[in-house]
């Protein structure tokens, strides 16, 4: 097994009258057990310059020596803000889930398997650029 | 407006040969602006019983059409334990014991009523979760006393 580890920390000294400091860690293992997880797809670059949607990760197991069962998927848009009206919308099983503005991040978990694949839809044909890197447990 | 950031690290020494190491850190800034931070959050502490899925984050008016960031963790300490967390009742992921995540929040009222609202479902036994919601606007229920 593998120990990885993801540490966050949300952090204001405006938004209430007290500071504001979250943090927790969480380390990443398979499903309802302490073994870490040890498949990853590694640090992937891609660039989007269209506005159609496109399948980031399928889920099933069309494209991957290993399905995918349950993982945890990070992801960046490395764009710089713009005028703050360009971004990706980050869509799973149909729904939009939420935007990724230029300089966003997202971490979050996802079920593997078929209709359960993650989208991007760029919101302009401006080229944007995301980084993404996937930590999961082969079914 | 307020300034708040949302950094993360992933580090690990043995998933791959080499040691993986990755920071980043976001503003968290009103959508359609170019550096107008969010002034509002709710910070909540819920003990989530089993047997229902429940609407954690609730669309509304006020949340619409914009950037809000969602943060949830999982409190409990039994790896057992787990709660999922859905849109419109598909699934996105399971938070198990310990696990976290936070994502933007895109509050959709086009179609269906609550098809866009953060739904959870405890299994296994109650979980205890903590969540902040980073929001432009909040609606507030007017009150009904008579």
């Amino acid at each position: 097994m593998a120990t990885t580890t993801a540490t966050i920390s949300l952090s204001s000294g405006d938004i209430a009258d007290n500071r504001l400091l979250l943090s927790n860690t969480a380390t990443l293992t398979n499903a309802g057990n302490d073994t870490g997880m040890t498949k990853t797809t590694g640090l992937t670059r891609v660039e989007l310059a269209s506005t159609s949607p496109v399948t980031l990760i399928d889920a099933g197991a069309t494209t991957r020596l290993n399905t995918i069962a349950k993982g945890k998927i990070y992801i960046k848009n490395l764009n710089d803000r713009g005028d703050g009206t360009k971004f990706v919308t980050l869509e799973m099983h149909g729904h939009e889930i939420g935007r990724l503005y230029g300089g966003d991040w997202a971490f979050f978990p996802f079920d593997g398997g078929a209709d359960n694949d993650i989208l991007l839809d760029p919101f302009d044909a401006t080229a944007t650029t995301l980084e993404y890197i996937i930590f999961y447990e082969a079914s | 407006m307020a300034t708040t950031t949302a950094s993360m690290t992933l580090s690990s020494s043995d998933i791959l040969s080499q040691a993986i190491s990755l920071s980043t850190t976001a503003t968290l800034y009103k959508g359609g602006t170019t550096a107008t931070g969010l002034e509002q959050m709710n910070y909540h502490r819920a003990i989530i019983p089993t047997g229902t899925n429940f609407d954690l984050i609730a669309e509304s008016d006020a949340l619409k059409d914009n950037s809000n960031y969602v943060y949830i963790v999982n409190k409990n300490t039994d790896v057992t334990h787990y709660v999922t967390i859905s849109i419109n009742q598909e699934v996105i992921g399971s938070l198990y014991a310990g696990d976290w995540l936070f994502m933007p929040w895109s509050c959709d009222l086009s179609a269906a009523a609550n098809d866009s609202s953060i739904e959870i479902e405890a299994f296994t036994a109650a979980n205890t979760i903590e969540y902040a919601l980073f929001h432009v606007g909040e609606t507030l229920p007017t009150q009904s006393d008579s």
